[in-house]
């Protein structure tokens, strides 16, 4: 397996198919290519500087917008709906 | 309670269910929105949008796939919906020479560098790191961030992924590649000016 051939399928190897018969060819050739293991390896480095991002908060009006709307449609839906025997959930 | 029974009860017109329902997925919604978005203004509509499509289609919703995976692809229709009216950074087309290592024989994608930081004493790395990965990303098609953010860091399955925009599995693995070779690119010239970063 060549660099060019690696660098296609590397990806395979970051992923759940760890033990194709490709990901045994790419082992193998990184175990001899400096080149292709520092490329794997800065890969790596991007994925986990990504899930390392702390993730955004909704902002407050944002999250009391939202509940105003659930509540709106909720409302406007038991309205017009004609009254028959629905289930009570447990609490 | 479990999500079925929930999604059971909300169609049966249970505000309460719904509700919670709600609550318990609007982190996951607001936070893939605005990771796809860049946009905090746009997260919050999208968010909205997608609740009351939630809303108006629960019934639709067959239940074979998880109820993530649904929201996942309401989410991305929203904001793929709105990107028609902005301007991608990149063509989609541009990425494609990602497919393909650069120069001499076994040499490696060449580098791309957007951003060096001429006084790099001055900076506070954590804060340019952070603009640095987040410029990056926004300049990826939307369609590539779907599939970066899905697979990469909200740790979704291939399968998962491609089911979300409705692509095979392979076209996925290929968005993936270019994708990944794209933002590592893009991150390079700074980690390797900064390799404390990694520490």
């Amino acid at each position: 397996m060549k660099c060019g051939d690696v660098y296609l399928h590397i990806c395979d190897h970051l992923d759940e198919d760890i033990n194709s018969e490709r990901c045994r060819q790419i082992r193998q050739h990184l175990a001899g290519c400096p080149h292709c293991t520092e490329y794997l390896k800065s890969l790596k480095q991007t994925i986990t500087l990504y899930r390392a991002l702390p993730p955004p908060r909704i902002p407050a009006g944002t999250h009391r917008e939202l509940f105003k709307t659930i509540s709106t449609l909720t409302t406007k839906a038991a309205a017009g709906t004609p009254k028959r025997g629905r289930k009570t959930r447990k609490a | 309670m479990p999500d079925d029974e929930l999604i059971g009860l909300a169609r049966t017109g249970d505000a309460r269910a719904f509700t919670e329902l709600v609550r318990r997925y609007e982190d996951t919604v607001y936070r893939f929105s605005y990771k796809i978005c860049r946009d905090s203004e746009a997260a919050s509509e999208t968010l909205q949008d997608t609740f009351i499509n939630v809303y108006r289609k629960l019934n639709s919703f067959d239940g074979k796939s998880k109820f993530s995976t649904w929201l996942y692809t309401i989410v991305t229709n929203n904001c793929l919906m709105k990107r028609r009216k902005r301007k991608s950074d990149l063509m989609e087309e541009s990425l494609e020479a990602y497919d393909h290592p650069s120069g001499e024989p076994g040499s490696l994608p060449r580098q791309k560098p957007v951003h060096t930081p001429e006084t790099p004493a001055d900076v506070v790395i954590g804060r340019e790191l952070k603009s640095l990965l987040e410029e990056a990303m926004a300049k990826l098609p939307e369609e590539y961030r779907v599939v970066f953010t899905l697979r990469d860091v909200e740790g979704r399955s291939t399968e998962e992924t491609a089911s979300v925009l409705g692509l095979s599995v392979e076209a996925t693995k290929s968005r993936l590649r270019r994708a990944r070779a794209f933002l590592r690119d893009q991150l390079q010239p700074h980690l390797k000016a900064h390799p404390e970063i990694l520490s």
